[in-house]
């Protein structure tokens, strides 16, 4: 079907209203079911699971040294979980739906505390994931902190060997787990309906259990600090997995939880960007970004359950006993690795293709010019979603993988880079004697690819078996996949906030304050980063808290650099409190001149999006390009033409 | 005439636009669905092969122990006859026959339940510990996954139930088959997914009762 551009236009007097019955967990007020609820629901769980526990397994052995059933543990977070989602009103729906009940209307709850409550309207569950990824960032950052710290000397030590590993293991994790979801979260969430032309997302509900799963898996995460914390790093390798102590279980049970949003939050995006687009947009005029979320959607709903899995059988190792992990009982240490990183790495693309969709729209509205080679990027980010499912192996380089095997998983390994380079030259292409706008959202794409030149060539070189013999499990990993996660992921999802937020809040970031953010970022992230090759290089191992004395000098000079980057984002935070309440500065409708169906609709963007659903009529990147057809026709609003030009 | 919801005016074609979108969703969310299923269930699958392909300590299946074929063959049939009866159901369902459907699919929610309360039974009558061996592992990994299986199942055939028994009402007497309203057609498009998702159940529980009780 297609909507004409001659449309019926809707008069009041033909309209009908409807009013239906709101339940009581919908209405506004405390009297409702809300964040408060939700607490108030995971304690009770938890000390419910936790009784039970005990109850029914009283002569079940205790956890050495630890003075905790590991029953009463698991069955404590697994009821907590329940207890927030019942709390929050997540089971409402698929409770009433027994009944044969549809889902009553939604109350468009106005105020702050919609933002405390589950909200089935897609803006709104895209600035409660702002708030929730920049919190799991924060947070990750602080033990990132203690890190450097206790790194400064190699004989002074604030923390004990025990203590700093878990403080390694709570950081990696909790990052690797922010990392997942900090494009398709927020942003996605927030834009894919607005640039596809939808009033909506297909699954709202699904959409909103994704973020209180994600909330949940945070809280599930940090509760393994009270109960000892966990020493296996973020990749919780077996047999010190089961070996740990019950802060493994949080560890175990938080992927699981975690996992659950990642696979509902993809399941919800894929479908949408497959059916909810607007009539004219076509797959040649689907936005990059879209591109990239439909990709990752893919490998977030595909690669997920088998993380999944592993999760529950590493649970069942600890609960009922079974040896899935066990080398001596029949199982193997190196299934968790095999299961792990066949997640492990797509996760890696997970977190690599949003930040290239987020510069990919950023680079024309910077450059004025069409997105070089638009297919051969949306082709690179679909040949690289397929290829990372071929490549989990080379973690396994010198651990539980014929020797035979290695040429085979390098090939695949360095395959990937074509995709890659495709998506990477599409960016190059676009910036090929362009007159570029210097605004930050700009700087901090050009920075995406400064650093990730740097952590993609040494990724190259890491993929050969030879070299990765060498460094392995050194420094020079560590730096390398920071240059590719923090300095790619992290710094396009800066630029993506500095473009889209004057849309998501109607206000505008201040400028100056954001030059500060960037730059101190910049350098800082280099100089934290870059020396860590050096000392990878020579010798030093990660995850231990002593090293050799000559290596100091780099390791402080880090340390120093990693503080000031530390406070780079507290000058983003404080840009963020300024511009939004302290002077907050009304943002234009269309800040950046841009092209993009997002930013043509009304400002502060309604509750349906749009007045009437758009018909698309070109892709968004004909910058500079004389006569260039209109975006889409809005109806009512009338044709939208290309931004003005040069 | 245009409809006001949530303070914003739908065109008739803007309203058949977001059917199709919908109807569309359930659609493909069906068959993704699957998909991640079948992502989850080739974990297990790949744990099972991995395990008795690295036999560590010869521990793979000491004595060849195997789960009681009694329970094994209950919860089997139980599952796939329940997957063969949303098949036929939703065949004579596409003909206009809705009591078939209905008879079928209530039939196919107790068989899935009995398969339920059967793979919990067969649980605690193990003639093995769950660290005993690979095979032990891999099993009581199935049993917990089947668990799921079948609760996941029998929610989605009560649901699609009792929405279908509601539905009459709400569409004015028409017949679901053949009723045009938009509930109806999402309906039918939900009852599809369902049908589809009941085969993968079926044909996956047989793939793992040759797995555990056969080879």
């Amino acid at each position: 079907m297609t909507i004409s551009a001659e449309r019926p236009v809707a008069t009041s007097g033909g309209a009908t209203t409807t009013t239906e019955r709101v339940s009581w967990t919908q209405r506004p007020g405390i009297w409702s079911q809300h964040l408060g609820t939700a607490i108030v629901g995971a304690i009770v769980g938890y000390l419910l699971g936790h009784w039970l526990g005990n109850a029914i397994a009283s002569s079940y052995p205790y956890i050495q040294n630890s003075g905790q059933n590991v029953i009463a543990v698991t069955l404590g977070e697994i009821f907590g979980v329940a207890g927030w989602l019942l709390g929050i009103g997540a089971l409402n729906y698929p409770l009433a739906k027994m009944a044969g009940r549809q889902p009553g209307k939604e109350v468009d709850v106005q105020g702050w505390s919609k933002y405390f409550r589950y909200s089935t309207n897609h803006k709104t569950v895209g600035l409660q994931y702002v708030v929730g990824v920049l919190l799991f960032l924060f947070t990750g950052g602080l033990l990132a902190m203690a890190i450097r710290t206790e790194l400064l000397n190699p004989t002074t030590h604030y923390f004990s060997a025990d203590t700093y590993i878990k403080i390694v293991s709570e950081h990696g994790t909790v990052m690797m787990m922010m990392a997942t979801s900090i494009v398709v979260g927020p942003l996605g969430n927030y834009l894919v309906p607005l640039m596809i032309g939808s009033r909506r997302m297909a699954f709202p509900r699904i959409e909103a259990f994704s973020f209180w799963v994600f909330t949940a898996g945070y809280m599930v995460i940090f509760s393994a600090l009270p109960l000892g914390g966990f020493p296996t790093g973020w990749t919780g390798y077996a047999p010190l997995q089961t070996q740990a102590g019950p802060g493994m279980i949080g560890y175990l049970f938080g992927f699981a939880v975690i996992g659950m949003g990642m696979m509902a939050a993809g399941f919800n995006m894929a479908v949408t960007i497959i059916n909810y687009r607007a009539p004219g947009m076509t797959w040649s005029r689907v936005p990059i970004l879209v591109w990239s979320l439909l990709a990752t959607s893919a490998l977030l709903t595909l690669a997920t359950p088998t993380l999944f899995a592993a999760g529950v059988f590493g649970l069942l190792d600890k609960t009922a006993q079974t040896a899935f992990y066990v080398n001596e009982h029949g199982g193997s240490a190196y299934l968790w690795q095999n299961l792990f990183w066949f997640f492990g790495h797509p996760e890696v693309y997970i977190m690599a293709l949003p930040g290239f969709g987020i510069v990919g729209e950023i680079l024309p509205v910077f450059t004025r010019k069409p997105l070089f080679a638009y297919k051969v990027g949306a082709a690179g980010m679909i040949g690289v979603a397929l290829l990372s499912f071929f490549v989990w192996q080379h973690h396994l380089y010198q651990s539980g993988i014929n020797p035979d095997m290695r040429p085979l998983f390098m090939l695949t390994t360095e395959l990937i880079s074509i995709p890659t380079g495709f998506i990477y030259l599409v960016g190059m292409g676009t910036l090929y004697k362009a007159k570029i706008r210097f605004e930050i959202p700009m700087l901090f794409a050009l920075a995406l690819y400064f650093n990730f030149l740097i952590g993609g060539v040494t990724g190259v070189f890491l993929s050969d078996v030879p070299v990765n013999v060498t460094v392995h499990g050194g420094f020079f990993v560590l730096s390398h996949f920071h240059y590719t996660i923090m300095g790619g992921l992290l710094f396009a999802f800066m630029g993506g906030l500095y473009y889209w937020l004057p849309k998501m809040t109607g206000r505008m970031l201040n400028k100056k304050i954001g030059l500060w953010h960037f730059w101190t970022m910049f350098v800082f992230f280099n100089l934290t980063f870059f020396p860590m090759f050096i000392i990878g290089l020579l010798g030093q191992p990660r995850r231990v808290f002593t090293y050799a004395k000559n290596l100091q000098g780099l390791n402080d000079f880090s340390s120093v650099s990693a503080f000031l980057l530390g406070f780079s984002f507290l000058i983003f935070a404080f840009n963020m409190v300024y511009s939004l309440w302290i002077n907050p500065q009304k943002a234009p409708a269309n800040p950046w001149d841009s092209r993009g169906l997002e930013w043509q609709t009304a400002n502060p963007v309604p509750s349906y999006n749009f007045e009437r659903i758009p018909v698309v009529l070109s892709d968004p990147y004909r910058y500079s390009e004389p006569g260039a057809p209109a975006v889409a026709d809005l109806g009512d609003a009338g044709l939208v033409h290309a931004a003005p030009q040069d | 005439m245009a409809k006001v919801e949530q303070g914003y005016t739908s065109t008739p074609e803007e309203e058949e636009f977001e059917l199709r979108a919908h109807i569309g969703s359930v659609w493909s969310g069906g068959r993704l669905f699957i998909g991640m299923y079948t992502f989850l269930l080739a974990s297990l699958a790949y744990t099972y092969f991995y395990l008795r392909s690295s036999n560590s300590g010869n521990l793979w299946r000491p004595h060849h122990m195997t789960a009681p074929m009694s329970f094994g063959w209950g919860i089997v049939l139980a599952t796939a006859l329940a997957g063969v009866l949303a098949v036929y159901g939703q065949w004579r369902f596409r003909r206009g026959g809705v009591a078939d459907w209905q008879v079928a699919g209530w039939t196919a929610l107790v068989l899935l339940v009995g398969a339920l309360m059967l793979q919990i039974w067969e649980l605690t009558k193990l003639p093995f510990y769950p660290g005993a061996s690979g095979y032990a592992s891999s099993f009581i990994g199935w049993g917990v996954f089947n668990i799921a299986t079948l609760v996941v199942s029998a929610y989605w055939v009560e649901t699609a139930l009792a929405r279908g028994m509601r539905l009459r009402t709400e569409i004015g007497g028409d017949r679901p088959t053949l009723s045009t309203h938009p509930s109806a057609q999402s309906f039918r498009a939900n009852v599809a997914s369902m049908t589809y998702f009941m085969g993968f159940v079926g044909v996956g529980a047989a793939f793992f009762f040759a797995l555990f009780y056969l080879i």
